[in-house]
């Protein structure tokens, strides 16, 4: 019988239970994906230089505990406020506080369980579609990489089931405290704002100096070391909490109190609702500032990495790829690398040690050179018959790509000398790609056979660009997986945070929106209202996100170039997410708020 | 030559159902008219097509076939932005669950129809302050819903259907949920809003006291109207007497 009332409850309330699932799902999903990184240590130690990286999943792991806490209180008071009422008709029917108490229990853990077995799957299903996808762009190695890693299944399901376990103990107790009559009509509290003034004030000036805490020691992490992310971790999140707490029921109240503004349309109406929902909102505002950061800042650096791996190969020479005599397959498998900005072919003829090059041929067809002038800094050279010499022991081991293993130098000769030369010609051929990263797949294999060829065995003997460009891209391609999986998991939980909290109190909400409607508001209106208070909502937190991003790139001084360079593009693909994410939000707010029948 | 009514009620009918459903007739021709100044109630039990005619009045919902004017304008042929306004300017509701905004103050709740039409804040606050004054809720405009009384609470909604100075005033069950003083009181200021400022107020009940208060019933029965009393100089005690003998034959 009490399972069946139980059950009975989620049928009757489908399309709530819908999106507290919902959410809950991609909550344990998003906590699996983490742990499937920061459970596997073979896969942290080798795929990041960086020795702090466990310490540093550690702390990402506290943060994600503290966001998911937010998130499972805050479902956890959603689905109480769903089922309070049947509690109390039950206790009006004469069931005893114990078979209550035991409801909740179950109803409680089985929701949290289920959520979890189901956001395992979500998130297995996740890992490997997102991996295999990230894996194959980046050429990221990736070794130990798991899509469905135990420790962290076991992770998600122990975090689930004591979170719910606790939860299932406070609904029952505070259930049962709180007389029959408050629970029957639970759903229109009093809300005027209780905060004091000073309380605000003081809330105020600790979100400020929190803050500033936080951003400055993100710039010393050179100075303080790995404490540094803790105490960064702590006081941004203190400073957030603090800042949307007491910034916007401040501003909030003050655009209230502006008659001149609050007087127009339903500007009264759309600041009572934002004020209506900051104060059970700033919780979950700073969960989503935090998300958000951590979602943009997570594919900022993922993208930062990503391009750092070409522009730090690009200063080991300018040609992507050099073919010596290349056979009929390797001509035939060169036609098909893609992007190809320019190709030129040199003629080589080789006496005893030495490659002799043609110089009219060379002033023809300019070599590129690279040639590192200090720490971070190179210039090109374009070389020519006249002055091959004088560049040719500076640009020694980019040259060595344009002979063969036992050769030793470079002789330039006239063209007449040249042809007078005994030994046949042969050619090097050398492409300067827009895209190594593009043809990872194809200069691999022609070198493996190039080298196997010609019995070339080691990076020094072989003097191409793509050794260098291989090396930075298994250091790197690790950390941009990194980036880009967790922004990933990030953005999703970004999504359903917001989803869930806008969409839980769309039911309460309808009333209001149909009482508007009869009263004569236009549609048009109404939904301008909505689209109003639910791009404050996003705005806010996507506003102190980006900030929290800009200033956290400074830890990433000394492992990036520059971390600060091509913010547009994660940034402008992010906005644009974010953007089609309200518009979805909007129309299903609106779906549920705006009524076409209003009889009923 | 005689007046426009306020509300001129044609030959409405409606049916519940589609086509091929099995379909259930709510009204089946229902006419009468409102005049200007006129406080008319509606009596009927529970299921009588009470409701389904207050909606249709209150252009909340369309009739099957039938006109419905209101201040001379047919009221059926609306639609969208035309409806919402006109439901704005000319149409004022009282429901019996208030129908307040409880997240906006009482003062907030009651200028929400000046606001919506932009006028300036001096104005929606004298005229906040006036209606106020008239239904005496001017010590608790800056209280929340819930932190009034349910007299309080549909004395709010009445000054916030009041603001446009609407052609009629609709109240659907006002007093059911008020206790008996706080009903009295309520009707007792409806009947002074009715007497002194000229209001054409349209009442549906099921209560034959606050049916008392009215100049006219019509009495509704499986989708008609039936009986039609009036007050017509009779003192309150012999008109609530009255509706109670016609109940209780009507009912039958």
């Amino acid at each position: 019988m009490l399972r069946k009332l139980a059950l009975g409850g989620i049928r009757a309330r489908f399309r709530d239970y819908a999106v507290l699932f919902s959410g809950l799902v991609i909550a344990s999903a998003v906590f699996y994906m983490f742990m499937t990184m920061a459970t596997n240590k073979a896969f942290l130690a080798s795929n990041s230089p960086i020795s702090a990286t466990p310490v540093i999943f550690g702390f990402g792991t506290v943060l994600l505990v503290i966001i998911t806490t937010v998130y499972i209180v805050y479902a956890n008071t959603f689905l109480m406020s769903m089922r309070q009422r049947d509690y109390a008709m039950f206790m009006m029917l004469g069931a005893k506080s114990g078979k209550i108490a035991q409801l909740i229990f179950l109803e409680t853990v089985a929701v949290g369980l289920g959520a979890a077995a189901v956001g395992v799957v979500v998130g297995t299903g996740l890992t490997a579609v997102a991996g295999s996808i990230f894996l194959g762009m980046l050429h990221a190695p990736a070794t130990h990489f798991a899509v469905l890693w135990l420790p962290a299944v076991i992770a998600t399901f122990a975090f689930f089931l004591a979170m719910f376990v606790i939860a299932a103990f406070v609904n029952a107790a505070r259930l049962l405290k709180t007389p029959v009559l408050n629970l029957l009509h639970a759903t229109t509290l009093p809300n005027r704002i209780q905060q004091k003034r000073w309380v605000l004030a003081l809330q105020a000036v600790l979100a400020v100096v929190l803050l500033a805490i936080g951003y400055w020691i993100m710039g010393k992490l050179m100075n303080f070391g790995v404490p540094a992310i803790g105490i960064a971790l702590v006081t941004i999140v203190l400073g957030t909490y603090f800042l949307f707490n007491a910034l916007l029921v401040w501003a909030i109240g003050l655009l209230r109190r502006n008659r001149r503004f609050a007087a127009r349309g339903l500007h009264t109406f759309t600041l009572g609702q934002l004020s209506f929902r900051l104060r059970d909102y700033t919780k979950i505002l700073a969960v989503v500032a935090m998300l958000f950061a951590l979602a943009l800042g997570a594919i900022t650096v993922g993208l930062g990495f990503k391009d750092a791996i070409p522009e730090m190969a690009k200063q080991q020479g300018k040609y992507d790829l050099v073919l010596m005599a290349p056979n009929a397959s390797a001509k035939q498998s060169a036609a098909k690398l893609t992007g190809v900005a320019k190709k030129v072919t040199y003629r080589e003829r080789v006496v005893g040690k030495t490659v002799y090059l043609n110089a009219a041929e060379l002033d023809a067809k300019r070599l590129d050179l690279v040639l590192y002038r200090g720490p971070g800094k190179v210039v090109e050279q374009a070389v020519t018959g006249q002055n091959f010499a004088k560049y040719q022991d500076e640009g020694y081991s980019q040259l060595q790509a344009f002979k063969l293993p036992g050769e030793e130098s470079f002789k330039v000769v006239s063209e007449a000398a040249f042809a007078k030369l005994s030994g046949s010609t042969r050619t090097a051929v050398a492409y300067q790609l827009k895209d190594i990263g593009a043809n990872y797949d194809r200069i691999d294999a022609l070198l493996t056979a190039q080298n196997k060829r010609y019995k070339i065995e080691s990076a020094d003997q072989s003097g191409q660009k793509f050794v260098t460009y291989a090396l930075i891209n298994s250091m790197f391609g690790g950390l941009a997986f990194m980036g880009f999986f967790l922004g990933l998991a990030f953005l999703a939980m970004l999504a359903s945070t917001l989803m869930f909290k806008i969409l839980s109190g769309a039911s309460f909400d309808a009333a209001r929106y149909l009482m508007l409607q009869k009263i004569g508001v236009r549609q048009g209106l109404l939904r301008k209202s909505v689209r109003q208070e639910i791009g404050a909502l996003f705005a806010f937190p996507a506003g102190l996100g980006m900030v929290h991003v800009l200033f956290g790139l400074q830890m990433f001084n000394g492992l990036l170039q520059h971390p600060y360079q091509g913010l547009l593009l994660p940034f402008g693909i992010f906005l644009v997410l974010y953007a089609v994410y309200y518009g979805l939000t909007v129309w299903l707010y609106e779906s549920i708020v705006i009524k076409k029948d209003l009889a009923a | 030559m005689q007046t426009q009514p306020v509300v001129a009620v044609d030959n409405v009918t409606k049916t519940y159902g589609k086509a091929n459903e099995k379909q259930y007739q709510a009204l089946k021709g229902v006419t009468f008219d409102v005049q200007p100044g006129e406080f008319v109630g509606i009596m009927g039990a529970s299921g009588s097509g009470k409701t389904t005619l207050l909606n249709i009045l209150s252009t909340l919902d369309r009739p099957t076939s039938g006109h419905v004017a209101i201040n001379g304008q047919d009221v059926t042929k609306l639609r969208g932005n035309r409806l919402s306004d006109f439901r704005a300017k000319q149409v004022g509701f009282i429901f019996q669950d208030f129908n307040l905004l409880e997240n906006l103050t009482a003062r907030e709740n009651i200028a929400l129809p000046m606001a919506l039409q932009n006028a300036g804040a001096k104005a929606q606050q004298a005229a906040v302050d006036k209606v106020a004054a008239t239904l005496g809720i001017a010590g608790v405009l800056d209280h929340y819903p819930t932190e009034l009384s349910g007299g309080q609470k549909q004395r709010v909604a009445a000054a916030r259907a009041l603001m446009q100075e609407p052609a009629i005033l609709f109240g659907d069950e006002p007093t059911g949920a008020l206790d008996s003083q706080s009903a009295r009181d309520l009707l007792d200021t409806m009947q002074h809003l009715n007497q002194e400022q000229g209001v054409s107020i349209l009442l549906v009940t099921h209560d034959p006291f606050s049916a008392s208060y009215a100049s006219r019933i019509l009495f509704i029965k499986d989708g008609q109207v039936g009986t039609e009393l009036r007050h017509a100089g009779k003192s309150q005690e012999a008109f609530y007497q009255e509706i109670l003998n016609t109940l209780g034959t009507f009912q039958k």
